[in-house]
Protein backbone atom coordinates (compact mmCIF):
# COMPACT_ATOMS: atom_id res chain seq x y z
CA UNK A 1 0.00 0.00 0.00
CA UNK A 2 2.58 2.36 0.43
CA UNK A 3 3.32 2.10 -3.03
CA UNK A 4 0.84 5.02 -3.11
CA UNK A 5 3.39 7.26 -1.44
CA UNK A 6 6.11 6.14 -3.55
CA UNK A 7 4.59 7.04 -6.80
CA UNK A 8 4.04 10.55 -5.17
CA UNK A 9 7.83 11.35 -4.87
CA UNK A 10 9.22 13.70 -2.33
CA UNK A 11 5.79 15.51 -2.63
CA UNK A 12 4.35 13.98 0.26
CA UNK A 13 6.90 14.83 2.09
CA UNK A 14 7.94 18.00 1.17
CA UNK A 15 3.90 18.45 2.34
CA UNK A 16 4.91 17.52 5.64
CA UNK A 17 7.74 19.07 6.16
CA UNK A 18 6.41 22.76 5.04
CA UNK A 19 2.90 22.13 7.48
CA UNK A 20 5.30 21.29 10.21
CA UNK A 21 7.84 24.27 9.87
CA UNK A 22 4.40 26.61 9.30
CA UNK A 23 2.65 25.15 12.73
CA UNK A 24 5.94 25.36 14.33
CA UNK A 25 6.14 29.25 13.44
CA UNK A 26 2.75 30.27 14.45
CA UNK A 27 3.56 28.14 17.73
CA UNK A 28 6.72 30.71 18.42
CA UNK A 29 4.57 34.09 17.67
CA UNK A 30 2.10 32.64 20.26
CA UNK A 31 4.89 31.89 22.89
CA UNK A 32 6.37 35.18 21.92
CA UNK A 33 3.34 36.71 23.06
CA UNK A 34 3.20 34.99 26.24
CA UNK A 35 6.55 35.47 26.81
CA UNK A 36 5.76 39.18 27.09
CA UNK A 37 2.43 38.84 28.71
CA UNK A 38 4.25 37.20 31.27
CA UNK A 39 6.86 39.49 31.22
CA UNK A 40 4.64 42.32 32.13
CA UNK A 41 3.05 40.50 35.20
CA UNK A 42 6.63 40.23 35.94
CA UNK A 43 7.07 44.28 35.62
CA UNK A 44 3.83 44.97 37.48
CA UNK A 45 5.20 42.91 40.61
CA UNK A 46 8.35 44.07 40.64
CA UNK A 47 6.44 47.92 40.55
CA UNK A 48 4.01 46.20 43.39
CA UNK A 49 7.25 45.34 45.61
CA UNK A 50 8.20 49.05 45.43
CA UNK A 51 5.04 50.70 46.49
CA UNK A 52 3.21 51.43 43.15
CA UNK A 53 -0.31 50.48 42.80
CA UNK A 54 -1.50 47.64 40.74
CA UNK A 55 -3.80 48.40 37.72
CA UNK A 56 -6.98 45.64 38.08
CA UNK A 57 -8.08 46.35 34.65
CA UNK A 58 -4.35 46.37 33.30
CA UNK A 59 -3.87 42.50 34.98
CA UNK A 60 -7.37 41.69 33.58
CA UNK A 61 -6.44 42.53 30.15
CA UNK A 62 -2.89 40.24 30.40
CA UNK A 63 -5.21 37.35 31.74
CA UNK A 64 -7.06 37.59 28.49
CA UNK A 65 -4.21 38.07 26.43
CA UNK A 66 -3.13 34.19 27.68
CA UNK A 67 -6.32 32.90 27.20
CA UNK A 68 -6.64 34.07 23.81
CA UNK A 69 -3.32 32.74 22.76
CA UNK A 70 -4.10 29.52 24.47
CA UNK A 71 -6.86 29.09 23.05
CA UNK A 72 -4.96 29.93 19.46
CA UNK A 73 -2.68 27.43 20.20
CA UNK A 74 -4.82 24.68 21.09
CA UNK A 75 -6.54 25.23 17.58
CA UNK A 76 -3.37 25.42 15.59
CA UNK A 77 -2.27 21.85 17.45
CA UNK A 78 -5.83 20.37 16.88
CA UNK A 79 -5.23 20.79 13.61
CA UNK A 80 -1.77 19.48 13.72
CA UNK A 81 -3.00 16.50 15.51
CA UNK A 82 -5.64 15.51 13.07
CA UNK A 83 -2.98 16.20 10.15
CA UNK A 84 -0.62 14.03 11.87
CA UNK A 85 -3.36 11.45 11.74
CA UNK A 86 -4.49 11.55 8.67
CA UNK A 87 -1.49 9.25 7.57
CA UNK A 88 -3.09 6.46 9.66
CA UNK A 89 -5.21 4.71 6.94
CA UNK A 90 -4.27 4.46 3.40
CA UNK A 91 -8.08 4.56 2.72
CA UNK A 92 -10.91 5.50 4.86
CA UNK A 93 -14.45 7.87 4.36
CA UNK A 94 -13.53 11.30 5.36
CA UNK A 95 -16.18 14.20 5.21
CA UNK A 96 -14.46 16.13 1.69
CA UNK A 97 -15.78 20.01 3.57
CA UNK A 98 -13.91 18.70 7.05
CA UNK A 99 -11.11 17.81 5.63
CA UNK A 100 -10.95 21.13 3.07
CA UNK A 101 -10.79 23.08 6.03
CA UNK A 102 -8.42 21.70 7.84
CA UNK A 103 -5.96 22.09 4.40
CA UNK A 104 -7.34 25.74 4.43
CA UNK A 105 -6.61 26.16 8.42
CA UNK A 106 -3.05 24.56 7.84
CA UNK A 107 -2.79 27.23 4.77
CA UNK A 108 -3.99 30.05 6.59
CA UNK A 109 -0.65 31.43 7.55
CA UNK A 110 0.71 31.34 3.91
CA UNK A 111 -2.42 33.03 2.43
CA UNK A 112 -2.19 35.58 4.60
CA UNK A 113 1.94 36.23 4.02
CA UNK A 114 0.42 36.81 0.86
CA UNK A 115 -2.61 38.81 2.26
CA UNK A 116 -4.95 36.62 0.91
CA UNK A 117 -8.15 35.32 2.86
CA UNK A 118 -9.13 31.17 1.98
CA UNK A 119 -12.73 30.28 2.84
CA UNK A 120 -14.90 27.09 2.35
CA UNK A 121 -18.44 26.99 1.34
CA UNK A 122 -19.97 23.91 3.29
CA UNK A 123 -22.44 21.87 1.13
CA UNK A 124 -26.10 21.74 1.65
CA UNK A 125 -25.44 17.89 2.35
CA UNK A 126 -22.17 16.54 3.20
CA UNK A 127 -19.97 14.59 1.07
CA UNK A 128 -18.26 11.50 1.70
CA UNK A 129 -15.06 10.81 -0.23
CA UNK A 130 -13.18 7.34 -0.14
CA UNK A 131 -9.56 7.17 -1.02
CA UNK A 132 -6.43 8.37 0.82
CA UNK A 133 -6.92 11.04 2.51
CA UNK A 134 -3.38 12.20 3.06
CA UNK A 135 -3.02 12.14 -0.50
CA UNK A 136 -5.89 14.33 -0.74
CA UNK A 137 -4.64 16.77 1.32
CA UNK A 138 -1.37 16.72 -0.05
CA UNK A 139 -3.23 17.41 -3.71
CA UNK A 140 -5.65 20.56 -1.95
CA UNK A 141 -2.49 21.89 -0.44
CA UNK A 142 -0.74 22.19 -3.93
CA UNK A 143 -3.57 23.46 -5.54
CA UNK A 144 -3.56 26.34 -2.59
CA UNK A 145 0.00 26.94 -3.27
CA UNK A 146 -0.43 27.69 -6.49
CA UNK A 147 -3.50 29.82 -5.99
CA UNK A 148 -1.56 32.05 -3.35
CA UNK A 149 1.11 32.20 -5.80
CA UNK A 150 -0.64 33.38 -8.53
CA UNK A 151 -3.43 35.43 -6.61
CA UNK A 152 -3.18 39.59 -5.96
CA UNK A 153 -2.90 40.43 -1.96
CA UNK A 154 -6.43 41.41 -0.96
CA UNK A 155 -8.22 38.57 -2.89
CA UNK A 156 -10.38 35.90 -1.15
CA UNK A 157 -10.02 32.34 -2.66
CA UNK A 158 -12.62 30.36 -1.56
CA UNK A 159 -13.32 26.07 -1.60
CA UNK A 160 -16.10 24.55 -2.37
CA UNK A 161 -17.08 21.00 -2.34
CA UNK A 162 -19.49 19.63 -4.71
CA UNK A 163 -21.52 16.33 -5.57
CA UNK A 164 -23.03 15.87 -8.76
CA UNK A 165 -24.97 12.72 -10.19
CA UNK A 166 -21.52 11.50 -12.21
CA UNK A 167 -18.55 12.93 -10.03
CA UNK A 168 -17.21 14.75 -6.51
CA UNK A 169 -15.80 17.93 -6.97
CA UNK A 170 -13.81 21.05 -5.33
CA UNK A 171 -14.19 24.12 -6.91
CA UNK A 172 -11.50 26.63 -6.00
CA UNK A 173 -12.59 30.26 -6.87
CA UNK A 174 -10.95 33.72 -7.19
CA UNK A 175 -8.11 32.40 -8.86
CA UNK A 176 -5.94 34.76 -10.78
CA UNK A 177 -3.33 33.69 -13.18
CA UNK A 178 -5.18 30.67 -14.84
CA UNK A 179 -5.27 30.00 -18.67
CA UNK A 180 -6.05 26.94 -20.25
CA UNK A 181 -3.60 25.20 -18.77
CA UNK A 182 -2.33 25.31 -15.23
CA UNK A 183 0.12 28.09 -13.57
CA UNK A 184 2.26 25.09 -12.50
CA UNK A 185 5.63 25.78 -10.00
CA UNK A 186 5.83 22.28 -8.91
CA UNK A 187 3.97 20.26 -11.63
CA UNK A 188 5.30 17.23 -11.25
CA UNK A 189 4.14 16.91 -7.54
CA UNK A 190 0.69 17.84 -8.52
CA UNK A 191 0.70 15.26 -11.38
CA UNK A 192 2.21 12.40 -9.44
CA UNK A 193 -0.77 13.03 -6.56
CA UNK A 194 -3.48 13.80 -8.63
CA UNK A 195 -2.47 10.35 -10.30
CA UNK A 196 -2.25 8.58 -7.05
CA UNK A 197 -5.57 9.63 -6.69
CA UNK A 198 -7.24 9.60 -9.71
CA UNK A 199 -8.25 12.83 -9.88
CA UNK A 200 -8.22 15.05 -12.54
CA UNK A 201 -8.20 19.13 -13.03
CA UNK A 202 -9.96 21.28 -15.11
CA UNK A 203 -9.61 25.14 -15.18
CA UNK A 204 -12.44 27.70 -16.03
CA UNK A 205 -10.04 30.65 -16.74
CA UNK A 206 -13.13 33.19 -17.09
CA UNK A 207 -14.81 32.10 -13.86
CA UNK A 208 -11.28 32.45 -11.97
CA UNK A 209 -12.18 28.33 -11.10
CA UNK A 210 -10.01 25.48 -10.91
CA UNK A 211 -11.79 22.67 -10.68
CA UNK A 212 -10.21 19.17 -9.21
CA UNK A 213 -12.49 15.56 -10.48
CA UNK A 214 -12.35 13.31 -7.53
CA UNK A 215 -13.92 10.54 -8.79
CA UNK B 1 19.17 59.14 27.21
CA UNK B 2 15.96 57.44 27.05
CA UNK B 3 16.21 55.26 23.08
CA UNK B 4 13.94 56.30 21.01
CA UNK B 5 12.58 52.41 19.59
CA UNK B 6 10.48 51.68 16.47
CA UNK B 7 8.50 48.00 16.83
CA UNK B 8 7.52 46.52 13.57
CA UNK B 9 5.30 43.20 13.89
CA UNK B 10 2.02 42.14 12.17
CA UNK B 11 1.45 40.37 15.44
CA UNK B 12 -0.59 43.24 17.19
CA UNK B 13 -1.19 41.29 20.49
CA UNK B 14 2.95 40.75 20.50
CA UNK B 15 3.14 44.77 19.94
CA UNK B 16 1.39 45.90 21.91
CA UNK B 17 2.80 44.10 25.62
CA UNK B 18 6.43 44.63 24.28
CA UNK B 19 5.99 47.71 23.80
CA UNK B 20 4.38 48.69 27.20
CA UNK B 21 7.66 46.26 28.56
CA UNK B 22 9.85 48.70 26.68
CA UNK B 23 8.27 51.75 27.97
CA UNK B 24 8.27 50.93 31.41
CA UNK B 25 12.20 50.41 30.72
CA UNK B 26 12.18 54.24 29.97
CA UNK B 27 12.69 53.92 26.27
CA UNK B 28 10.51 55.95 23.82
CA UNK B 29 8.72 53.17 21.43
CA UNK B 30 6.79 53.90 18.05
CA UNK B 31 4.59 50.45 16.61
CA UNK B 32 3.97 49.76 13.51
CA UNK B 33 2.16 46.67 12.24
CA UNK B 34 2.85 46.50 8.90
CA UNK B 35 6.02 46.72 6.57
CA UNK B 36 4.24 49.38 5.02
CA UNK B 37 3.52 51.53 7.80
CA UNK B 38 6.77 50.91 9.62
CA UNK B 39 8.84 52.34 6.18
CA UNK B 40 6.31 55.51 6.69
CA UNK B 41 7.33 55.90 10.05
CA UNK B 42 11.31 55.85 9.89
CA UNK B 43 10.83 58.55 6.84
CA UNK B 44 9.22 60.46 9.45
CA UNK B 45 11.27 60.43 12.57
CA UNK B 46 14.71 59.50 13.60
CA UNK B 47 15.16 56.54 15.91
CA UNK B 48 18.20 54.90 17.57
CA UNK B 49 16.97 50.97 16.83
CA UNK B 50 14.34 49.46 14.99
CA UNK B 51 13.24 46.00 15.99
CA UNK B 52 11.82 44.02 12.72
CA UNK B 53 9.70 41.25 12.57
CA UNK B 54 11.39 38.93 9.84
CA UNK B 55 7.87 37.25 8.44
CA UNK B 56 4.92 39.73 7.70
CA UNK B 57 2.26 39.52 5.73
CA UNK B 58 2.73 41.14 1.95
CA UNK B 59 6.54 42.16 2.66
CA UNK B 60 9.29 40.36 4.53
CA UNK B 61 11.45 41.24 7.18
CA UNK B 62 14.43 41.36 4.94
CA UNK B 63 12.82 43.02 2.23
CA UNK B 64 11.92 46.18 4.20
CA UNK B 65 15.19 45.92 6.10
CA UNK B 66 16.66 46.20 2.28
CA UNK B 67 14.62 49.43 1.80
CA UNK B 68 15.74 50.93 4.99
CA UNK B 69 19.45 50.00 4.53
CA UNK B 70 19.13 51.97 1.32
CA UNK B 71 17.38 54.87 2.20
CA UNK B 72 19.30 54.88 5.52
CA UNK B 73 22.77 52.81 5.84
CA UNK B 74 23.23 54.49 9.10
CA UNK B 75 20.37 52.71 10.99
CA UNK B 76 20.33 49.88 13.13
CA UNK B 77 18.14 46.92 12.41
CA UNK B 78 17.55 44.39 15.25
CA UNK B 79 15.86 41.04 13.69
CA UNK B 80 13.43 39.23 15.39
CA UNK B 81 12.30 35.61 14.17
CA UNK B 82 10.09 32.87 15.27
CA UNK B 83 12.85 30.77 13.17
CA UNK B 84 15.55 31.71 11.13
CA UNK B 85 17.34 29.67 9.10
CA UNK B 86 21.18 30.13 8.36
CA UNK B 87 20.54 31.20 5.05
CA UNK B 88 18.12 34.07 6.39
CA UNK B 89 20.98 35.27 9.09
CA UNK B 90 23.58 35.93 6.83
CA UNK B 91 21.46 37.37 4.43
CA UNK B 92 20.28 39.70 6.92
CA UNK B 93 24.16 40.26 8.53
CA UNK B 94 25.19 40.61 4.70
CA UNK B 95 22.41 43.39 4.41
CA UNK B 96 23.17 45.07 7.77
CA UNK B 97 21.53 44.18 10.56
CA UNK B 98 23.10 44.45 13.55
CA UNK B 99 21.53 41.79 14.65
CA UNK B 100 19.08 38.54 14.89
CA UNK B 101 17.10 37.61 17.64
CA UNK B 102 14.72 33.89 17.72
CA UNK B 103 11.38 34.28 19.66
CA UNK B 104 10.48 34.21 22.11
CA UNK B 105 13.32 37.04 22.98
CA UNK B 106 14.76 38.04 26.64
CA UNK B 107 13.61 41.90 27.31
CA UNK B 108 17.36 41.95 28.96
CA UNK B 109 18.80 40.47 25.96
CA UNK B 110 16.64 42.85 23.34
CA UNK B 111 17.55 45.70 26.16
CA UNK B 112 21.41 45.35 25.93
CA UNK B 113 21.17 45.23 21.92
CA UNK B 114 19.55 48.28 21.63
CA UNK B 115 21.69 49.89 24.15
CA UNK B 116 24.60 48.83 21.40
CA UNK B 117 22.71 50.32 18.46
CA UNK B 118 22.13 53.73 20.45
CA UNK B 119 25.95 53.61 21.24
CA UNK B 120 26.63 53.06 17.61
CA UNK B 121 24.22 55.28 16.16
CA UNK B 122 26.39 57.96 18.54
CA UNK B 123 29.19 56.63 17.53
CA UNK B 124 28.42 57.47 13.51
CA UNK B 125 26.57 61.03 14.31
CA UNK B 126 29.96 62.18 16.42
CA UNK B 127 32.21 61.01 13.20
CA UNK B 128 29.68 62.96 11.19
CA UNK B 129 29.86 66.00 12.73
CA UNK B 130 33.34 65.56 13.08
CA UNK B 131 34.28 65.22 9.34
CA UNK B 132 31.56 67.72 8.50
CA UNK B 133 33.81 70.44 11.08
CA UNK B 134 37.00 69.58 9.91
CA UNK B 135 35.26 70.24 6.24
CA UNK B 136 34.50 73.53 7.80
CA UNK B 137 37.87 74.32 8.97
CA UNK B 138 39.39 73.44 5.93
CA UNK B 139 37.19 75.37 3.64
CA UNK B 140 36.98 78.36 5.75
CA UNK B 141 40.13 80.88 6.33
CA UNK B 142 40.23 80.76 10.23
Amino acid sequence: MTAQYDGIGGSGLQFFGKVSASISHELKNVLAIINENAGLLEDLTVAARRGSPIDPDRLDRTVRNFTKQIHRADEILKNMNRFAHSVDQFECRVDLHDLVVLVANLAARKAAMGRILLETTAPAQPIQFTGNPFLLENLVWLCLELAIASTSAGRTVTLIPEKTASATLLHITGMDGLGEKLPLQNDAGLEAVCAALGAGMATDPAGNTLTLRLG
Amino acid sequence: MSEKILLIDDEVDFLSAMSERMKARDMQVTTASSAKEGLEKVAAGSFDAVILDLAMPEMDGIETLKILKEKNPDLQVILLTGHATIKQGIEAMKLGAMDLLEKPADINALTEKIKTAQAKKMLIVEKKNEEMIRKIMATKGW
